[in-house]
């Protein structure tokens, strides 16, 4: 278990009860999505991995071990979990491309050849080389975000957190930055945890879905599974993914066989769709018979 | 040319420029050295030739768009352009024309020596600083200036209030046209109100702007110092001893023309 939060509850100074006995965990490797509508504590909840924000109940274990605030241990913990903000704008504060994602090997205390090594492989990493001397305001907003997602992996961390990945980026760049991040989570075993409201990608990353509604955890499994339970996602404002609620769509008013499971992705639509027709065709020459 | 446009493509050309990667220490010198000898000078021959070679270099070298240049002179010669004439006007000196009235005796154009002088130094001056300005990126100075022994506190806010200008440069221009598209009131005093609030706000989103800001180099490992990584090309000995010459040179200059005579003394 990488992290295990227990009963985990935040109440902010100004009386909100942003979390509400979280409970969740999970293992090296897995790509975690949060999902939930905004006020629904995502980023509260994200905020506590880092350190950032102290559980006002309940206890954070990372690799079994409590977190400790003490200024040491943060940094210890900040190397190996790496937290990409969701407006570049509040990350990045450099006044230059290299000189921001050299900020948090510096932090970390490494020599100036072994950072200039880490900074030229993070920028390869998310093909931004050829803007390393160039200041962020030149960068449009997916380039930002590339910047932005560099300066956390050139600290080497183990999981990378990440605030809405995809907000008001184009749908290309939104697509490159979720393939990069899966390159990552394949190539370098990093485990993902990313927070979103937008539900037509989590099918695309995650292999576990976490759903919070006013600040509590209300369902947990694999995507499947999770959007599955229909009542549930309308009940905490969210709705399928497209894919999925057109499967739902097809199963209830047109009583198609569509499997329990929904299809999520246009791959599992296409595989589902011809297994439709398969099984029509069949049907049909077993009457012909 | 906005003064907001103007500061942007000053910004531009610093990282653009066709002499951006040569090492900031050298074009630092340069720019350092020949103020000095500009400024140090009796005549007005030395001014006018570093303005001459600073020109060539920003125009010639480093190829910066000649309207930005020009921009750049437009306000500063304006100001400096009255200023001599006052000068000139009451200066000390032997005065050229004397008015008498009934109750003092005007000496006019007295200082017009030291006017003229002061015009071209002056001139010289900032095309040697604006050579720095356009070919040098503030990330490269603000490293220099740290080498430099320069109080940390001071290079690291200027790095931050650099960064966030434009930011907060994108974010007054929305709120004006968000304020525009509803239709801000006309006339003077509602003018000023709808400016105070859009300021007041800004101000507002600043601070909001320092909290996040700092929660995010928090996430980092920031521990009170911003470090930053010295990584630039190394200055070429040949450049450097070629300015070191150059100098040379016009401190010889300096002293030839002490008394040089074009509306000297």
């Amino acid at each position: 278990m990488i992290f295990r939060l227990e009963n985990v509850s935040h109440r902010y100074s100004d009386g909100t009860l942003a979390l509400d006995d979280v409970s969740l965990e999970f293992e090296r490797g897995e790509r975690i999505a949060l999902l939930g509508t905004n006020g629904s504590g995502k980023t509260t909840l994200l905020n506590h991995l880092n350190g950032i924000l102290k559980p006002t109940s309940g206890n954070i274990y990372f690799e079994d071990k409590p977190l400790a605030y003490d200024a040491k241990s943060l940094l210890n913990l900040r190397k190996r979990v790496g937290f990409v903000f969701q407006d570049p704008n509040d990350q990045l504060f450099a006044s230059s491309v290299k000189q921001d994602v050299a900020f948090g090997p510096l932090n970390l205390g490494y020599t100036p050849e072994h950072v200039k090594q880490l900074v030229d492989d993070a920028l390869t990493t998310v093909g931004m080389t050829q803007f390393a001397d160039k200041p962020p305001h030149f960068l449009s907003g997916g380039q930002k975000k590339r910047v932005a997602l560099a300066g956390v992996l050139a600290m080497q961390p183990e999981v990378i957190i990440m605030d809405e990945p995809t907000s008001s980026l184009d749908p290309l760049a939104a697509s490159d930055i979720l393939h990069l991040l899966l390159r990552l989570n394949k190539e370098n075993g990093i485990t993902l945890l990313l927070a979103t409201h937008d539900v037509d990608i989590v099918p695309l990353f995650a292999n576990k879905l976490y759903i919070l509604d006013k600040g509590e955890v209300v369902s947990e499994g694999t995507p499947k599974e999770s959007f599955s339970k229909t009542e549930l996602i309308r009940k905490a404002n969210l709705r399928s993914p497209r894919i999925g609620h057109l499967f739902e769509v097809l199963k209830k008013e047109d009583a198609l066989p569509v499997a329990d499971e929904l299809p999520l992705t246009i791959s599992e639509a296409r595989k589902e769709i011809l297994r439709l027709i398969d099984e029509a065709v069949k049907e049909s020459k077993k009457r012909q018979q | 040319m906005s003064h907001s446009d103007l500061y942007a493509e000053v910004d531009r050309s610093a990282y653009t420029n066709a002499l951006a990667k040569c090492s900031p220490i050298t074009k630092t010198f340069f720019a350092l050295s020949s103020l000095i000898l500009t400024v140090s000078a009796q005549s007005i021959l030395v001014p006018i030739t570093i303005f001459v070679i600073c020109t060539i270099l920003i125009l010639g070298l480093a190829k910066v768009k000649s309207h930005l240049y020009l921009d750049l002179f437009r306000y500063p010669t304006l100001m400096i352009t009255l200023s001599c004439v006052i000068i000139a006007l009451f200066g000390s000196g032997a005065p050229l024309i004397q008015i008498s009235l009934p109750w003092t005796t005007l000496s006019l154009l007295g200082g017009i020596s030291f006017s003229v002088n002061t015009f071209f130094r002056v001139e010289g001056a900032l095309s040697c600083l604006f050579f720095l300005v356009l070919t040098t990126s503030i990330t490269d100075l603000c490293i220099l200036l740290r080498k430099a022994h320069v109080p940390r506190v001071l290079v690291e806010i200027s790095l931050l209030i650099y960064r966030y200008i434009f930011v907060f440069l994108e974010v007054s221009e929305k709120m004006n046209t968000a304020q525009k598209l509803r239709l801000r009131p006309s006339g003077w005093i509602k003018r000023i109100r709808s400016i105070a609030l859009l300021a007041g706000s800004l101000f507002i989103r600043t601070l909001e702007q320092g909290e996040r800001t700092l929660v995010a180099m928090n996430a980092r490992g920031y521990d009170g110092t911003i470090r930053v990584l010295e990584d630039f090309p190394a200055p070429r000995k040949i450049t450097l001893l070629g300015i070191v010459i150059f100098d040379f040179v016009f401190v010889i200059l300096i002293f030839l023309t002490v008394n040089f005579g074009v509306l000297m003394k």
